[in-house]
């Protein structure tokens, strides 16, 4: 049996602006997801499942909540003589004062780790997607074919995927997929209609070369700046055409929307099907006794974690684990991280929020302040304390740890932020 | 600091327990689930790490495999480091002993190189088939108090149980001055909960007397009030012995109301979902459109599209549409198809109960008419189903009825259309 000896590379570093408060005090790629698990439990549990041993995050922003989710990464079986996942910090040395100051460099930064391994392929994968994918297939494809270079990506449609993806246009030498013909990072009006992944697989000399010769320039990034200059200089670059679900979780509306993605009869993300894992020491969740409901308690096209306590109304939302609904509160289309508590008589619609949050007692939230539905949805930071009877319209947006005296009496408007 | 931290533990997980009937056809009885997520000895087990002990001997000798999988090297309760440990202590053959333990005392006394190897003031002597909350620490502090050479952990129970258990008469001091070992006519209701506290001398030369003396309640008790050396420590909160089906359904049900003064999370027992492999990585338990559930407990993995009403389901729990569980304790990975019902029944792991199959049917006057061969285990209405049993669509099954578990190997059985109230198939 030849040992499999990819090397895996996950981009955790950023933090992302649009998910605003969530990613005050965390990388995107720690931020909860499907109410128990965190976005980087899906590349890690897709590696697992894949069969790749060694895996190295680099991790820049806010890096304790992922260090201390991976733990010793035995909840991905990532542990043994052979198998682990190493965290990479930034780091300074002699030559090299710089933080991280892009993904290319990033990577650049720690190539002395990445010759030590001696990988026969390197992928590098982003950590804020949700996807189940068997990588096996991809590397198959990119070494039956020897390219410099395979990209995964999938079809969406052009409008959609203006200034918000990186785009191609591939070939269609094999079912798996072909050449690219052209790369545009975040085009205004894009030519192709296949949007990246973020999932890349380099050819391990290849990549030494092209982040070498990256360093020269100004920005340091894999999508802007990597793959246009190696389709550029006529390497082989394939595109992977990847047909399953994808996920994408770079803004709230986004988040919120992939959340709801859980749901439904026939969801189109199936954690139990996909057998996602995460590291259930990581707020003991482990340690949660069964969830309970009331007697007068009502959970509808829901999905709830151990440990939470429904007295409440819940529909169409996603409870993490420790979550409390009193008495007469309502519940709707929302996302509540672990330890939100809804006082007796809250009424939340199309919220996410944070952990540790407090709903005060017949709070008003995301409740549009003209009536009717504005789709926009509502985030509150953690460890905030809404008033009891506040209003807080949708679309709004409350820094995390809001100061009791700071909240304005007569409530938020719709869009309003509070910092 | 080191004080009473010092003291070993040693638990007897040996019994068979055979009143729980069915539930132990395959598992020691502390291995029991219990609560959705817990197995019965993790109550004791937490209780130990809580009181800040930290050296345990686990003493099996009935099916261990499921017990020993589910302590593994004790991480789950911190018990593992250099000077921290748990062992399992099984019976085994010696230079002069070749026997199975043969009662309580004798499991101890066979095991007396494990309490010499370990150096401590007392030892600390419990069930592992308890649901209780307690501080053992406590309980060492006021043993040394008392000067006392055994102290006994006691509560108050009504007189009507007293025959259940072994009975205590104190005086003033709580010294016990007198013992009536499951007593038919009640003088006491302080009742032993199987907890002691002995001092390590004290114990070691009371087991060198008579090797006859094989039991605790029968033998070593009585003597040692003789010499006046048994104190009662009184126990006042939530204790309960789960080893009669009746109590372990009754115990399932007491998690289920807010005053009950059950509280596993709260009182910080810490279950050991690890050890049955990704058990808990199972996703959150998922309500569909239009399920109904009511004073229930649901653990993750748990799929509810019908109606669920006063029950406690363990991870992954599949109640499909039309169906309904109502008062029930329903194990891991069991399956209650379209339209079915259960009513008042305990489903062991991996049960498949038919489209639109009833267990549990008939009404009060069904539910007492006893099980025909085991009426002390099944008579309150309750109905166990095996381990594995597949119950096909549309069979009825009726009040205190048992169904043996589904054994790998043997031929598929050919259920009746109805199995009647006290029946066994």
């Amino acid at each position: 049996m030849v040992m499999p000896s990819t090397l895996a590379m996950i981009l955790a570093g950023g933090r992302v602006d649009e998910l605003g408060v969530l990613t005050h005090y965390r990388p995107k790629s720690a931020v909860p997801f499907g109410g128990f698990a965190r976005v980087i439990d899906f590349p890690l549990t897709n590696l697992m499942r894949s069969g790749i041993e060694r895996i190295a995050i680099l991790s820049q922003y806010r890096s304790y909540s992922l260090v201390n989710h991976i733990g010793t990464g035995a909840a991905w079986d990532m542990i043994g003589r052979h198998r682990g996942i190493s965290i990479l910090p930034p780091f300074k040395d002699y030559e090299n004062p710089h933080w991280y100051r892009g993904s290319a460099d990033a990577v650049h930064q720690n190539l002395d780790f990445v010759r030590y391994h001696k990988p026969s392929e390197i992928l590098i994968l982003s950590g804020d997607h949700i996807y189940e994918m068997d990588y096996r297939d991809m590397i198959r494809f990119h070494n039956e074919h020897d390219a410099d270079l395979t990209a995964a990506f999938i079809k969406v449609k052009k409008e959609d995927a203006a200034l918000r993806f990186g785009v191609a246009e591939i070939g269609d030498e094999y079912s798996e997929g072909g050449s690219l013909l052209s790369y545009e990072e975040k085009p205004a009006d894009p030519k192709g209609e296949w949007a990246s992944l973020t999932v890349l697989c380099f050819k391990p000399e290849v990549l030494y070369k092209v982040l070498g010769k990256n360093q020269a320039a100004a920005s340091y990034e894999f999508g802007r700046d990597i793959l246009p200059m190696m389709v550029q200089e006529g390497m082989k670059v394939l595109g992977y055409k990847f047909r399953g679900y994808w996920g994408y979780t770079r803004t709230v509306n986004e988040y919120w929307q992939t959340s709801m993605d859980l749901l439904g009869s026939n969801p189109l993300i199936d954690l139990e099907q996909w057998g996602i894992r995460t590291n259930l020491e990581h707020r003991d969740i482990r340690d949660c006794q069964p969830l309970k409901v009331g007697s007068q308690g009502v959970l509808d096209n829901s999905l709830a974690y151990n440990g939470c306590i429904i007295e409440g109304t819940v529909k169409n939302s996603i409870l993490f684990p420790g979550v409390r609904v009193e008495k007469g509160a309502v519940v709707e289309n929302s996302v509540l991280f672990f330890n939100t508590l809804v006082k007796e008589g809250g009424q939340l619609r199309q919220v996410v929020s944070d952990v540790n949050t407090t709903f005060g007692a017949n709070a008003q939230v995301g409740i549009s302040s003209i009536g009717g539905s504005s789709g926009r949805v509502t985030v509150i930071g953690w460890n905030n304390h809404v008033p009891d009877n506040m209003t807080v319209g949708c679309g709004c947006s409350v820094a995390p740890g809001i100061e009791e005296e700071k909240w304005p009496e007569n409530g938020l408007e719709d869009m309003e932020e509070l910092q | 600091m080191r004080e009473a931290k010092d003291a070993l533990v040693l638990l007897l997980a040996g019994g068979i327990g055979s009143r729980l009937n069915i539930l132990v056809g395959h598992r020691a009885k502390p291995a029991v689930p219990f609560g959705g997520l817990y197995r019965i000895i993790d109550f004791s087990l937490s209780n130990v790490m809580k009181s800040g002990l930290t050296r345990v001997g686990v003493l099996t000798q009935y099916k261990p495999l499921s017990l020993m999988r589910h302590i593994q090297n004790g991480e789950a309760w911190d018990f593992t480091g250099r000077t921290r440990g748990i062992k399992i202590l099984p019976p085994r053959t010696g230079e002069k002993d070749s026997d199975w333990y043969k009662g309580t005392a004798d499991a101890i006394r066979q095991n007396i190189d494990f309490i010499r190897g370990n150096q401590s003031e007392q030892v600390v002597v419990l069930s592992g088939d308890h649901i209780y909350q307690m501080d053992f620490d406590e309980m060492i502090t006021y043993h040394r108090e008392k000067n006392a050479g055994v102290t006994i952990g006691m509560m108050v129970v009504p007189k009507s149980e007293i025959h259940q258990f072994g009975a205590g008469i104190v005086d003033d001091e709580n010294r016990i001055v007198d013992w009536e070992e499951k007593p038919k006519e009640p003088r006491t209701n302080l009742a032993s909960m199987g907890i002691y506290v002995f001092d390590t001398e004290y114990l070691l030369k009371a087991l060198s007397c008579d090797r006859e003396e094989v039991d605790f309640g029968m033998h070593i008790i009585p003597r040692a009030i003789e010499e006046k050396q048994v104190y009662a420590y009184p126990f006042y909160g939530y204790w309960r012995d789960v080893g009669t089906i009746q109590s372990y359904w009754d115990a399932n049900m007491d998690v289920l109301r807010a005053d009950s003064g059950i509280s596993p999370e709260e009182w910080g027992i810490r279950p050991n979902t690890e050890a049955d492999g990704r058990a808990m990585d199972r996703a959150p338990a998922r309500f569909a459109q239009g399920c109904t559930v009511q004073s229930s407990m649901i653990s993750a993995g748990s799929v509810i599209e019908g109606t669920v009403v006063n029950s406690v389901l363990s991870p992954g729990v599949i109640v499909r549409k039309g169906a309904v569980v109502r008062d029930s304790v329903i194990l891991e990975d069991s399956v209650i198809e379209a339209n079915a019902e259960v009513d008042l029944a305990v489903c062991d792991k991996q049960v498949h109960i038919g489209e639109g199959a009833v267990v549990g049917y008939g009404d009060e006057e069904a539910k007492s008419i006893s099980n025909r061969e085991y009426p002390t285990h099944l008579y309150s209405g309750i109905t166990l189903i095996g381990k594995g049993a597949a119950i096909p669509a549309k069979m009825r099954i009726g009040r205190n009825c048992i169904i043996r578990p589904d054994e790998k190997g043997r031929e598929k059985r050919v259920f009746p259309a109805e199995l009647e109230h006290s029946g066994i198939f």
